[in-house]
């Protein structure tokens, strides 16, 4: 089974029964009410999942230590229909501040009856290449790429 | 390159996963690979076949012998992993606005 190298871009789409602005906002000042545990990137135990509502703003964990562990920044921050995002974390799940290295999620709510349909693109992955060559390069390391082989072996499963 | 479900089948069998975490450390022979595992060096052969298969290790020659490392590129397995986690979170996102929408009213 082989598919197209190209193709480094994850589409989703789910319908929800709320309408877009309510979506919109539970999606990103929400998000600590759906973002998955186990992804925070800090020592420290996660408080919450914060994005600051306006481009340009930053996405992160607070740490019960108060540290806020970067993990994305706001590119564009179009309510109740558009929102966008980088995502800042390499192939070993560990921040990296270079726009040159970073992935892009839009996310799109649109109205569909009574409720949204929200539209989900992750692309640019292949920025992520030249971290993901570390993995190679014996630079695996604790919450990174095992962390995600535990994953992996959960998704497996 | 492979079909990430293929990766995915291929990280499923915690042999396979100890094999290619002992990778993801740094490039390594079969031997060395096979050193402390409970299983033959033909059964970490066999391993190493199928993740290669499904595009997760690489080998190459050194000399008169083959050394193996993680694929480098790393990518389809990232999207892979990402496909999955979107899957999860947009579920969980679902469940989150539904809720909130029915505390509104």
């Amino acid at each position: 089974m082989t598919s197209q190298t190209a193709d480094l871009t994850v589409r989703r789409s789910i319908t929800v029964a709320a309408p877009p602005a309510k979506a919109f906002e539970v999606f990103t000042s929400g998000i600590d009410r759906w973002w998955p545990r186990g992804h925070h990137i800090d020592d420290s135990p996660l408080k919450r999942e914060v994005i600051e509502p306006r481009a340009g703003g930053r996405c992160y964990g607070l740490s019960e230590d108060g540290t806020e562990a970067v993990w994305g920044r706001v590119l564009a921050w179009e309510p109740p229909g558009r929102f966008v995002f980088a995502w800042h974390l390499d192939g070993e799940w560990k921040y990296d501040p270079d726009p040159a290295h970073a992935s892009e999620v839009e996310v799109r709510f649109l109205p569909a009856g009574g409720g949204t349909r929200v539209e989900l693109v992750h692309r640019h992955i292949e920025r992520h290449g030249a971290t993901a060559a570390k993995v190679s390069a014996g630079v695996a390391s604790e919450g990174g790429w095992p962390g995600l082989l535990a994953e992996f072996a959960k998704l497996a499963a | 390159m492979a079909n990430r479900s293929v990766a995915f089948a291929a990280l499923g069998d915690p042999t396979r996963r100890a094999v290619f975490e002992r990778l993801a450390r740094g490039p390594r022979p079969v031997g060395e690979i096979a050193r402390g595992l409970p299983v033959t060096r033909p059964a970490v052969s066999q391993h190493l076949r199928v993740l290669k298969d499904a595009g997760l290790v690489r080998e190459r020659r050194q000399g008169t012998r083959r050394l193996y490392s993680v694929d480098p590129s790393g990518l389809e397995a990232m999207r892979g992993y990402l496909d999955q986690f979107w899957n999860r979170a947009l579920a969980a996102f679902k469940t989150a606005a539904e809720r909130a929408h029915a505390e509104d009213r």
